[in-house]
């Protein structure tokens, strides 16, 4: 079982938050997940998180659509942000359109860190979900 | 032979003026004048005693016989005879009389001779002129007729005769030829012009039909002119042609000029034939009523006395084209602007029209208008355009239905999955509660794509004229809980009478909904105060919701506002439905809506309502 320092779940959608905290039990060992309703609550915390010098976390499950700020806008800043650790974020989306694919295709060449689309349903976390060594290979 | 001597009265003879010369029993000469001797060219004084056989033998056409008959049987009489003057021709008549003594003895024959060259010439003329007359009027087929008023007798000429097909023994009276003609109104008409011109001596010419003796139908010109003696007519004098094949062949041509007239006339396309100049030298009625002139007044004119100066330049160009490669321009589309504005659209040919060298002389035109199928393609692409966006549309909703359905039952599968495995009775029941959680969203969401799926397919929606402040009033009454609770002043500037045209649920929706947002999304800090305005504007209304709250980045969020399930303030509340469904009713009635915003200010909302469709 891989240790992980600490885990975001940005969704708002409680039962998705539910489903991905009940698959990580079995998949990681962690003492730090926080779950936020929106991108730009995460956002705030990850600069808060930058500032005080506390570790980001190594993985970010991340939902593309939320009110106020939504996936894409939240990895748009994301990106900008000086992380010198890869960080690992997992696209979870029900959407099947294939411009939002295009969009993940378009955000992973820019990015230095391991971004993973995931279709929904989820229904087991896989060790790569939560390793940059395994994707990078 | 004491006959032959010179009697001196016969000095007298040789004077006289008249050529004269006696001639004794014997035929021998026995004085003349001078005038006489010279015309046999003899010496006036050496010639008494010649014979006189002699002498007319040195003359032509001169028949022995009968000269013999004159002198020796002295019968009086005449004699032509010619005598030939080194090229040119000269006609005596010699004139032959008993010559007698004071006591009626025979003394001999007298002889006067005259120069008649002149009068053989006339009749020479003359015979030429009646032959040339007679050959002509056979070759033009024109004969003539003459009628005697006293002695009623009327004649034709051969030609008439042959024209009738009588034989040449036939000898009309006037109602034998006017039985000729056929009955009916040329029979009526020749009678009724033959008297008129006995009676009042007026002359005609009249194209009529004659049945000949063999019984067939020919065209006649029958023309007659009275001559009058006096004052009083005694003669009718006519011409009698027969002009058949010509009557024919005009009423062939005619038939065909009519058939190509009724033809180019009722086809339903513009013709018009231009010469070098591109003068229009021939237009085909529907050309005539295209360009709204008569045919004399479009003749002669350039398309540059008709139409758009532009238009004419582009027309002339074509022309010159087709006349110089003598190659058609086929089914241009084209456009043609009268010099009032007035558009059409045509399908133009152009033909070169060769003269019979085979040299340009103009072209044939021909033009379809088109304008009605213009029409029709330009409806159809609006309706290819607004087909479109409509698609554009669908495909967006599908995406959004096909996400939020998805996003619940992936949840299902996933709780599902979850539940299989689970053995823990508590987590069993967590998970069977949120199952349920998940039903009620599925629900939920299709309640809202329900809602706009309605909006979207009841296109057809009857709209009515309403008032807007009655509306406006309504949703106020509506919401005056919550308004009052809120502290909400509102400002009203909607004229009082201004109605727009709507669907009434819609209206109100809208209303509804754009206020009820301006207070959801009050500031904090301020009162919140709305302005609602609307005004004609051409042929729409513009309707204004201007609110204080806190406004929305519109360079972060500007392409979202109206997206469906986008939420942008931190409200429980707030669903991301209000604005998409607001939308989506104003598009369905053929209108639009913008939005203007400030952060920490204020948003304006803008819709603007179709009063035309």
């Amino acid at each position: 079982m891989k240790k992980v320092n600490s885990i975001y779940i940005v969704d708002d959608d409680p039962i998705t938050v539910f489903g991905i905290r009940k698959m990580l039990k079995p998949a990681a060992i962690c003492d730090d997940i926080q779950v936020f309703e929106n991108g730009k609550s995460a956002l705030e915390d990850l600069k808060n998180r930058l500032e005080y010098g506390i570790p980001v976390p190594e993985v970010i499950f991340l939902d593309i659509n939320m009110p106020i700020m939504d996936g894409w806008d939240f990895l748009e800043e994301f990106v900008g942000l000086d992380i010198k650790d890869k960080v690992v974020i997992n696209m979870i989306t029900s959407s099947i359109d294939p411009s939002d694919y295009q969009k993940w295709a378009e955000f992973r060449e820019k990015s230095l860190h391991c971004l993973n689309f995931k279709n929904k349903p989820l229904f087991k976390i896989e060790p790569s979900d939560l390793d940059t060594v395994n994707l990078a290979s | 032979m004491k006959a032959i001597e010179t009697v001196p009265q016969y000095y007298l003879l040789k004077q006289l003026p008249k050529a004269t010369a006696l001639v004794n029993t014997n035929q021998v000469l026995v004085g003349a004048s001078d005038s006489w001797l010279d015309i046999f060219d003899q010496n006036p004084h050496k010639n008494i005693g010649s014979d006189i056989f002699a002498l007319y033998s040195s003359h032509q056409d001169v028949v022995p016989k009968t000269l013999q008959k004159f002198l020796a049987k002295r019968e009086p009489g005449t004699l032509r005879h010619k005598r030939e003057n080194g090229g040119s021709e000269q006609w005596f008549e010699s004139t032959f009389t008993p010559w007698f003594d004071e006591k009626e003895n025979i003394l001999g024959t007298i002889i006067q001779v005259d120069d008649i060259t002149k009068q053989v010439e006339n009749e020479l003329e003359l015979e030429k002129i009646n032959n040339t007359l007679k050959t002509k009027s056979e070759v033009a087929k024109v004969g003539c007729w003459e009628y005697d008023i006293e002695s009623e007798e009327l004649n034709w000429c051969d030609e008439t005769r042959k024209i009738h097909q009588v034989p040449q023994s036939y000898t009309p009276n006037v109602a034998d030829a006017i039985a000729f003609y056929k009955k009916g109104y040329s029979r009526n008409k020749i009678s009724m012009l033959f008297h008129k011109a006995l009676k009042d001596g007026t002359p005609f010419s009249k194209r009529l039909i004659i049945v000949t003796k063999e019984n067939e139908e020919r065209w006649v010109r029958a023309a007659g002119k009275p001559i009058t003696e006096n004052g009083k007519v005694v003669k009718l004098f006519g011409t009698f042609q027969d002009i058949h094949e010509q009557v024919m062949a005009e009423m062939k041509s005619e038939e065909s000029r009519q058939l190509l007239t009724t033809l180019i006339d009722n086809i339903p396309l513009n013709i018009f034939v231009k010469d070098k100049e591109s003068r229009k030298i021939l237009v085909n009625k529907a050309e005539c009523e295209y360009v709204g002139l008569r045919p004399e007044d479009i003749i002669g004119k350039t398309d540059f006395d008709l139409y758009d100066k532009e238009v004419a330049r582009i027309s002339r160009d074509e022309d010159l084209e087709v006349m110089r490669t003598q190659k058609p321009m086929l089914g241009k589309e084209t456009i043609n602007i009268k010099k009032d504005g007035h558009t059409t659209h045509f399908l133009t040919s152009k033909i070169p029209l060769l003269d019979l060298e085979g040299k340009v002389n103009g072209l044939i035109g021909i033009g379809m208008d088109i304008t009605h199928l213009k029409k029709k393609e330009d409806q159809l692409r609006n309706l290819i355009n607004v087909t479109a966006v409509q698609n554009k549309k669908l495909i967006n909703f599908a995406h959004i239905v096909s996400h939020n359905l998805r996003s619940h039952t992936a949840n299902f599968s996933m709780l599902l999955e979850f539940l299989i495995k689970e053995e823990d009775e508590t987590e069993k029941e967590r998970i069977l509660g949120m199952l349920s959680q998940a039903s009620d969203n599925l629900l939920f969401t299709l309640e809202d794509l329900n809602q706009v799926v309605a909006i979207n397919t009841n296109v057809n929606l009857e709209k009515k004229s309403l008032k807007i402040s009655d509306v406006v009033n309504k949703v106020q009454q509506d919401l005056s809980i919550f308004l009052e609770k809120n502290h909400v002043q509102i400002n009203d500037e909607i004229p009082n009478n201004l109605t727009v045209s709507s669907v009434p649920a819609y209206l109100e929706s809208i209303i509804l909904n754009l206020m009820t947002n301006a207070v959801k999304y009050r500031s904090p800090e301020r009162r919140p105060l709305i302005t609602l305005n609307a005004k004609k504007q051409g042929k729409n209304v513009h309707f204004s919701i201007t609110d204080n709250g806190l406004g929305i980045d519109l360079d972060k969020h500007g392409g979202k506002i109206f997206g469906m399930y986008k939420t942008f303030h931190d409200r429980k509340d707030a669903r991301g439905l209000g604005l998409y469904i607001t939308k989506n009713q104003i598009e369905a009635m053929g209108g639009g809506v913008t939005v203007h915003s400030e952060v920490d200010k204020g948003t304006t909302f803008n819709v603007y309502f179709n009063e035309e469709s």
